[in-house]
């Protein structure tokens, strides 16, 4: 495993921001369905999901957060010497979202900005990024973005917010974005990280139209579901236990376990598999949905987001698409994971929306 | 593991009662059958036989005497 510990920065906020639509799992099944909707939510353990504007981006809600957890921490602008956007829902082709959001933040000359392209373990690859570059650097103070608006893009074009019934992928994934402010000070407590990537699975989950080899698109990307699940049960566990190993703590030492919440059966499977019980595996899947790389904060947001007093020592991982996967142990203080944000904001870019015939 | 507790294990995963299931059982006609209970097969098969499902081998099930089989 890719093993990395950093003992001079601290995670100083975690901000979490959705729209103000919420939208219950029956909204979108008709009555005749409502034997599948049991279904449904048995076994995702989704209950309804945030859905983002039809104008309205991972960048929007990570902008959001961002100004929330700068706020927070009374952190200004020109601080910011890094800005890493990790994400599969940039707004544009080109260039890198982090420059936009650069932008809109405010941040000086001074800042390395880029993307990501991370889905499931974006959180902990993103915190790896970040951590790493600012151990290597004179960067102080950084901001490490990530989410998506998976939702979005399976929800058909039938009109604002609408979805195809039949379409499971539509129900399990919700729209989010996050905000993770990291500082070097003296006084932090160690971050342990593990990463791991195989590619032999990169066509478990993949969407390979609409960019260079396959130039003409399709909205959804396909998912060999028995294969992500035996990846998904297998090989989180094995890094979980060997990072646990590695830094000599055992499941009993933390308070929680911050699973990406791909789905409840699989977080259930991992959980047990990683020797954490069922009241340490935090579930937020209930209300968000599976929100990719913002699915860990929105776990942590849901428990903590509202509670002021005391440290949460927590073990995340972040697992999925690439296939990657990654685990972070880490402490957190619960006054800086902020309350949830909704927010309907969007940003005028200046251009006009291209009708799809235009593009045909 | 005899049949019969073999049986016995499928028919708690597909939360059935005892006697629901034999060998001759076509799963498609299971209303139980679905993705789900895949993945729960899955699990089922790791946990209890230590042996790794893959998706084709699980489109190979036709009667729940080709899973049995499958147990060894």
């Amino acid at each position: 495993m890719i093993k990395s510990t950093f003992n001079d920065i601290k995670i100083e906020a975690i901000a979490t921001a959705v729209s103000t639509k919420w939208t219950p799992v029956e909204e979108f099944i008709s009555e005749a369905d409502e034997k599948n909707v049991a279904k449904f939510k048995k076994n995702t353990g989704v209950e309804g999901r945030y859905d983002a504007g039809y104008k309205q981006t991972t960048s929007d809600f990570c902008y959001a957060a961002a100004k929330k957890a700068m706020e927070h921490k009374g952190v200004k602008p020109e601080e910011i010497g890094l800005l890493v956007f990790v994400s599969q829902t940039p707004d544009y082709k080109i260039p890198a979202t982090a420059c936009v959001l650069h932008n809109r933040l405010g941040l000086s000359d001074d800042c390395m900005a880029f993307d990501a392209n991370q889905g499931c373990s974006g959180f902990v690859y993103g915190l790896n990024i970040a951590c790493g570059i600012m151990e290597s650097s004179n960067i102080k103070t950084a901001l490490m973005l990530c989410g998506d608006v998976s939702g979005k893009g399976h929800r058909r074009s039938i009109g604002e917010g609408r979805t195809d019934p039949d379409d499971n992928e539509a129900k399990l994934f919700g729209d989010a974005g996050v905000a993770v402010l990291l500082r070097k000070t003296e006084s932090a407590p160690q971050l342990d990280m593990a990463m791991r990537t195989d590619g032999k699975g990169f066509k478990a989950i993949i969407n390979p139209y609409g960019h260079s080899r396959h130039i003409h698109g399709m909205a959804a990307s396909h998912m060999d579901g028995v294969e992500v699940f035996n990846f998904a049960i297998e090989k989180p566990p094995i890094l979980i236990k060997e990072l646990m190993a590695d830094i000599g703590t055992e499941a009993t030492d933390y308070d929680c376990l911050i699973l990406h919440q791909a789905n409840k059966f699989i977080m259930k499977q991992v959980a047990r598999r990683s020797g954490f019980t069922s009241k340490q595996n935090l579930v937020s899947i209930d209300k968000f949905g599976n929100t990719s790389s913002a699915s860990i904060a929105t776990a942590l947001t849901k428990y903590y987001g509202d509670e002021n007093e005391g440290t949460i020592k927590a073990m995340m991982c972040g697992f999925g698409i690439g296939l990657s996967w990654g685990a972070v142990s880490a402490e957190i203080e619960k006054k800086d994971v902020l309350p949830l944000i909704q927010t309907d904001e969007y940003y005028d870019d200046g251009y006009e929306d291209i009708e799809p015939e235009i593009l045909a | 593991m005899s049949e019969k507790e073999k049986l016995a294990l499928l028919e708690d995963m597909f939360e059935l009662e005892e006697g629901d299931l034999s060998a001759d059982t076509v799963l498609d006609d299971l209303e139980e059958w679905d993705s789900m209970s895949k993945l729960s097969l899955i699990v089922l098969m790791n946990d209890e036989f230590g042996k790794k499902l893959s998706g084709d081998e699980i489109k190979k099930f036709n009667t729940v005497g080709d899973i049995l089989a499958y147990m060894g």
